[in-house]
């Protein structure tokens, strides 16, 4: 970038005030935390904030990357919006099958390596869970939905949406741990004024045991 | 049968010359010291794969595999290997099997294998060439399993993946039906149990005592008695820690049918196998094992009981792995008109270490104690009671 020195100040100090006054019109903080049932904070879960109004549909086709690398799914849990192209690479040495039955999405990617596959794209919100017909304990999942606003909780069970307009939400919130009923799992919130009350799930059932993947090696076979 | 594994192996390799196939070869030399009767390979009634004539620098094993996807859901896998000693032919199958596995469309899954294959009772052989990762010698019981034992026939699984659903838990059953495994249970009840990796090619010999230089059979995987064997079973994986399994195998073979060509009746043998392996993190392994059977021959019914356990942790961190094993075994002769001194008493210790340089390197040390009172020594005026030891270096490349 070329520009002298006191123009340039000038337009990041407009920049600043126009920013600031938009978020004061427009966007708003919206604080959800998750807490587990003995009272500690749920890490990773998926957090969405589903707007009453419909939210326009992206203009630009979206991309997402499922990786498979060490016989995982990477990242274990993928948020996109509907209509997201996903792409499978495979980054193992070995083969991979990737397979869904889920409701949201039922398909298939025959034995491959590398990236010999087209994206593939996920037209309906819902849960899809990921399976490698190969590596039995290879578990993804990936979570579509309608909102432009999602994201997952810190290590504090915390996520902040900053950007909402105002208007009314459901807030939505999943993992694969998590056993209570689907109707504990979703909150109205009324964001109005650029604030909503803080959002907290204290969850009232134990997490469900979580799945691991020790002890193998992708050279190995399954005898 | 012969004929037959090499002409579906020569369809298969067409196609694998046009699919991406792999092949794996594996160069695994040994240091090996070794204070052991002489090697039940050579005769003797020792219980470790290398005795004193025959230890220094040996081949512990030269391996060559293909695998290779036929269709999207069918693969073809051919394990070949050498030995070094005794091979009767120079390079010749441990395995030959067809996988069919069609992508399930809800959480229940069949697979098909047909070939040449293992039966699922090895919790420690998970390497491809069904090596262990965790020591150079399997156990007594998986020692033998790939001495004597070879599914030579069709088997059915059905899987529930209950973890892809949330339930943490997937749940197997397997049923298998085979031929050519008539023989299975002439090493145990003859020599008892031993511990080493030397797995009986589909075409090789195993050594029986007294007979030196495993000349005395000819083909040991063979059908006597045209009857069709079953085994049946089930596995549990719970949330990716622990797995149980459990199989029931029976050859159905009928002791008083005898093949003159091999001087050899078809042995009646039936075990019940147990085993259960749990990986609480990502260093630790610990495996069991628990076999227990009976083998019957002849018109006399000469009849053994054969029993073995083991208890294997391994620890693993980067490069290194550290495994100890501890197990017993015995075998059992029901007192016969031949009197009763095939008893087999015995067990042993294992501690190995291994330390991969690369992919392609790797290094494994393992010590292995083995002590015994075997009465049939006797008949070879060797020691009843024995104990024996073995030190090996193995130095593997993999390609």
């Amino acid at each position: 970038m070329h520009s002298t020195g006191r123009p340039r100040s000038a337009g990041v100090i407009a920049s600043t005030l126009l920013l600031g006054l938009a978020q004061r019109v427009c966007a708003a903080e919206l604080p959800v935390t998750i807490l587990q049932a003995d009272g500690r904070p749920l890490a990773g879960a998926v957090v969405v904030a589903e707007p009453a109004v419909a939210a326009p549909r992206p203009r630009t086709p979206l991309q997402a990357t499922m990786d498979q690398r060490d016989l995982s799914f990477v990242p274990d849990v993928l948020v996109v919006r509907t209509g997201t192209a996903v792409e499978f690479p495979n980054s193992d040495k070995v083969r991979h099958q990737v397979y869904s039955f889920s409701g949201a999405k039922t398909f298939k990617l025959s034995l491959y390596a590398g990236r010999a596959h087209p994206p593939v794209v996920f037209d309906k919100p819902g849960l899809v869970t990921l399976g490698c017909n190969i590596h039995d304990g290879m578990i993804g999942h990936i979570v579509v939905t309608d909102s432009p606003w999602f994201g997952r909780t810190d290590a504090q069970g915390h996520l902040a949406f900053t950007s909402l307009p105002d208007g009314s939400y459901t807030v939505r919130i999943w993992h694969a741990r998590i056993a209570d009923a689907p109707s504990q799992l979703e909150r109205a919130v009324q964001l109005a004024d650029g604030r909503a009350a803080p959002t907290t799930f204290q969850l009232a059932r134990k997490l469900k045991p979580s799945q691991h993947n020790h002890g193998t090696d992708q050279r190995w076979d399954d005898y | 049968m012969g004929r037959l594994l090499t002409l579906l192996a020569l369809g298969v390799l067409s196609t694998a010359a046009r699919a991406q196939a792999d092949l794996d070869l594996t160069l695994d030399v040994r240091a090996v010291a070794s204070d052991g009767l002489p090697s039940y390979l050579d005769g003797g009634l020792g219980k470790l794969r290398f005795d004193p004539d025959h230890d220094g620098l040996r081949l512990g094993q030269l391996r060559l595999a293909l695998r290779t996807p036929v269709t999207d859901t069918l693969g073809f896998t051919a394990e070949a290997t050498t030995w070094g000693d005794h091979d009767k032919q120079s390079l010749d199958l441990i395995e030959a099997v067809f996988d069919w596995r069609p992508l399930p469309g809800s959480a229940w899954r069949t697979e098909v294998r047909a070939g040449a294959f293992y039966a699922p009772v090895s919790l420690e052989n998970r390497m491809r060439g069904w090596r262990s990762p965790y020591t150079l010698s399997p156990s007594a019981i998986n020692t033998w399993v790939g001495e004597e034992l070879r599914t030579i026939g069709v088997e059915y699984n059905l899987d529930w993946l209950g973890a892809l659903e949330g339930h943490g838990i997937d749940v197997g059953l397997t049923a298998a039906a085979f031929g050519w495994n008539d023989p299975a249970g002439i090493i145990l009840a003859l020599r008892g149990w031993s511990v080493h990796d030397r797995q009986t090619t589909l075409f090789g010999r195993v050594g029986q005592p007294g007979e030196g230089k495993v000349d005395g059979r000819t083909l040991f995987y063979d059908d006597i008695d045209d009857r069709i064997g079953v085994y049946g079973g089930g596995s549990v994986k719970w949330r990716g820690l622990l797995e149980l399994r459990a199989l029931r195998y029976d050859n159905r073979g009928d002791p008083e049918k005898e093949a003159p060509a091999i001087d050899d009746y078809a042995w009646d043998t039936r075990f019940d196998s147990f085993g259960a392996r749990f990986t609480p993190t990502a260093h630790w392994t610990i495996i069991a094992q628990a076999m227990r059977g009976i083998t019957e021959v002849g018109e006399v019914r000469s009849k053994w009981y054969f029993h073995s356990r083991f208890l294997l942790a391994s620890w693993q961190t980067g490069p290194h792995r550290l495994s100890v094993r501890t197990e017993s075994f015995s075998t059992r002769q029901v007192a016969t008109a031949y009197g009763s001194y095939n008893d087999d008493d015995g067990s042993a210790f294992t501690a190995a270490y291994g330390y991969e340089f690369s992919t392609r390197w790797s290094v494994m040390a393992e010590g292995l104690w083995i002590r015994g009172r075997l009465p049939l020594r006797r008949a070879l005026a060797e020691p009843v009671f024995a104990s024996e030891r073995q030190l090996q270096l193995a130095v593997r490349l993999d390609l």
